[in-house]
């Protein structure tokens, strides 16, 4: 408590434009490891340091994403049921922005990758794959996107996002993930 | 004195599995030779054998080779060298000097006479087919028939990198070596004279078929286009049955090897895959789901007669047709799980001879008498064989290895 008051006291003694010191700062000040350390970097000098660096600051300047940068944002992966590749209502949001910026954008070339989980055996999957990725490729066609932009391939259930055996992963590797063609 | 006696229990379990194995047998010409266990009779039993090995210390690891060849058949039992009661004895005389040589001598005790005497001479290391080579003449005399034990299996394999591989192996799991890993590799098959593999494989974002001569180790592209290409069975006739997405949808084709007269076999607007030949070339199953769910069906090769012949649950895939022409082997989702099946073609005497974990991708040794098939029942997914009446089932890789989708291959020798 002794040493609350001696650095408060010292604090005044230091210089008046400390009115806005708050309380929680005075508790950091008090800590008693370090009770000098505080006093040397005391608020006066952080705000020299403030004021000189006013006069340099810099302006903001200001970048477009990159097509890329803008592709990753858009190209979010659609899901699909066990064993079906029809789109389900909650893919088409997805469809029609990757659609939109396809549109926008119409240099860019896009790969549509086809997924499936563990639970199906190989081959089989490596054909569901495939029509999942050519539901989505007929889903961009049908919004405009030209077909020679878009290259379908099928991974069926050898490329996973995720390993684990259960509904939630599982639910992650029935998909269609969207790449921009270099 | 010979004498066997089973309680009824085993007896009973022994008829029952002999007589799958009698209607997967296929049919041999039996020579004039003496059959000791008639594999077609329904009278079967163990034939008790007594096996002998001198020489070079090494013979205890060529008879432990011979013994557990042998013991998987489910046909012979050993009897112990000091106990009597053997109808054949088998000695392996063994030698080690710049190369492995073994004389092989088996008499039978029964006709008290010797009735193979012959001698194996092989590279020093090659213990393990030495081993083979032995069993598979002991098997040739003791049923007529000929062994497997010289065979093959093709698979797939994720090495510790997560790359995978097309490997090779002995049918016990042994002497595994890796084939191809360029590209993601997909479905595989042997040609019917063993020379050749064809597999289908990813790479740059195209599904291409594949040849690969495995003598000389070179590699061709069999069948190429857009889409999905995916390899199937192999006819006598010299056919390659694959599936084809070319046309926008996957339907079944057939290709001449030498002549490369392409022929499309299905029109449907969903999946057709997977398709296999009958092993006299004139049918052809595959998965289709046509119906609303994969099923299998059957046509002629020429893509008339189309005939379902699954109807029990709603996920039948990766066909395999029995040496034998009789039944087929496919894998059925029941209860949530993968699982082996067998059923006639006519679609008849469906049975399950799987039923823990996940079981898949059924395919026949040559002589019928067995399957390989992958399943994930003790972890990760190994390959694992059976007899082809589920007995036995056996894992042939080794337990840190992820390992799918096995295809034995025909007889090499």
């Amino acid at each position: 408590m002794k040493k609350i008051i001696i650095v408060l006291l010292m604090l005044l003694a230091f210089g008046c434009s400390k009115k806005y010191t708050a309380p929680g700062q005075l508790t950091v000040e008090g800590d008693q490891s370090a009770p000098q350390k505080t006093m040397t970097t005391s608020p006066m000098e952080k705000e020299m340091v403030e004021e000189m660096s006013f006069g340099h600051e810099a302006d903001v300047s200001e970048t477009a994403l990159s097509l890329e940068e803008q592709a990753a944002q858009v190209f979010r992966d659609i899901h699909f049921d066990f064993d079906r590749y029809d789109i389900m209502p909650e893919a088409r949001p997805v469809l029609d922005e990757v659609a939109s910026f396809l549109n926008q954008n119409k240099v860019l070339s896009i790969v549509i990758t086809g997924h499936c989980d563990e639970r199906g055996t190989n081959e089989y999957n490596l054909a569901l794959g495939e029509k999942r990725s050519n539901a989505a490729r007929s889903y961009l066609e049908s919004q405009g996107v030209s077909s020679s932009r878009i290259t379908a391939v099928t991974y069926g259930e050898e490329t996973p996002v995720c390993t684990e055996h259960n509904e939630a992963c599982w639910y992650q590797n029935r998909r269609a993930h969207f790449i921009l063609s270099k | 004195m010979k004498k066997i006696t089973y309680n009824t229990k085993t007896y009973t379990k022994f008829i029952t599995s002999l007589l799958l194995i009698i209607m997967l047998l296929i049919c041999v010409d039996i020579a004039d030779a003496k059959i000791y266990i008639d594999i077609a009779s329904p009278g079967i039993r163990q034939l008790p054998i007594k096996i002998i090995t001198t020489g070079d210390v090494k013979g205890f690891d060529l008879e432990k080779i011979i013994k557990s060849d042998l013991k998987f058949t489910g046909l012979i039992q050993f009897v112990d060298p000091d106990i009597s009661g053997a109808e054949i004895v088998v000695t392996a005389d063994v030698a080690i000097g710049s190369e492995l040589t073994v004389v092989l001598s088996i008499q039978d005790l029964v006709a008290g006479k010797e009735v193979l005497k012959t001698r194996y001479v092989t590279k020093k290391g090659n213990i393990r087919v030495m081993g083979h080579r032995a069993a598979d003449a002991i098997y040739q005399i003791a049923t007529g028939q000929k062994g497997v034990f010289r065979t093959k299996l093709t698979y797939l394999a994720a090495a510790m990198s997560g790359k995978k591989a097309l490997r090779i192996m002995d049918w016990d799991g042994f002497k595994s070596q890796k084939l191809v890993s360029r590209g993601l590799i997909s479905s595989h098959s042997w040609s019917m004279d063993a020379k050749h593999l064809f597999y289908s494989a990813e790479r740059r974002r195209q599904w291409k078929i594949y040849s690969l001569d495995l003598q000389k180790s070179k590699e061709a592209v069999l069948f190429s286009s857009k889409g999905l290409n995916i390899v199937g069975g192999t006819s006598p006739g010299g056919l390659i049955a694959f599936s084809s997405s070319k046309d926008g949808s996957s339907e079944i084709y057939t290709t001449d090897i030498k002549s490369s007269r392409t022929r499309k076999l299905t029109k449907a607007f969903g999946i057709d895959v997977s398709p296999v030949f009958s092993p006299d070339g004139t049918k052809i199953a595959f998965v289709s789901d046509r119906g609303g769910t994969p099923q299998l069906y059957i046509m002629r090769a020429d893509g008339s007669n189309l005939r379902r012949l699954t109807y029990e649950g709603n996920y039948n895939t990766s066909p395999a047709w029995a040496p034998n022409g009789k039944w087929l082997s496919y894998s059925s989702r029941t209860n949530g799980k993968n699982q082996v099946f067998m059923v006639k073609s006519d679609g008849k005497d469906l049975r399950q001879l799987t039923f823990d974990g996940n079981n898949e991708s059924p395919s026949f040794s040559p002589d019928g008498m067995f399957l390989a098939f992958d399943s994930d029942r003790d972890g990760e997914k190994g390959i694992y064989i059976m007899r082809a009446n589920g007995e036995e089932q056996k894992r042939i890789t080794p337990s840190y290895m992820k390992a799918w989708s096995p295809k034995w291959s025909p007889y090499l020798y």
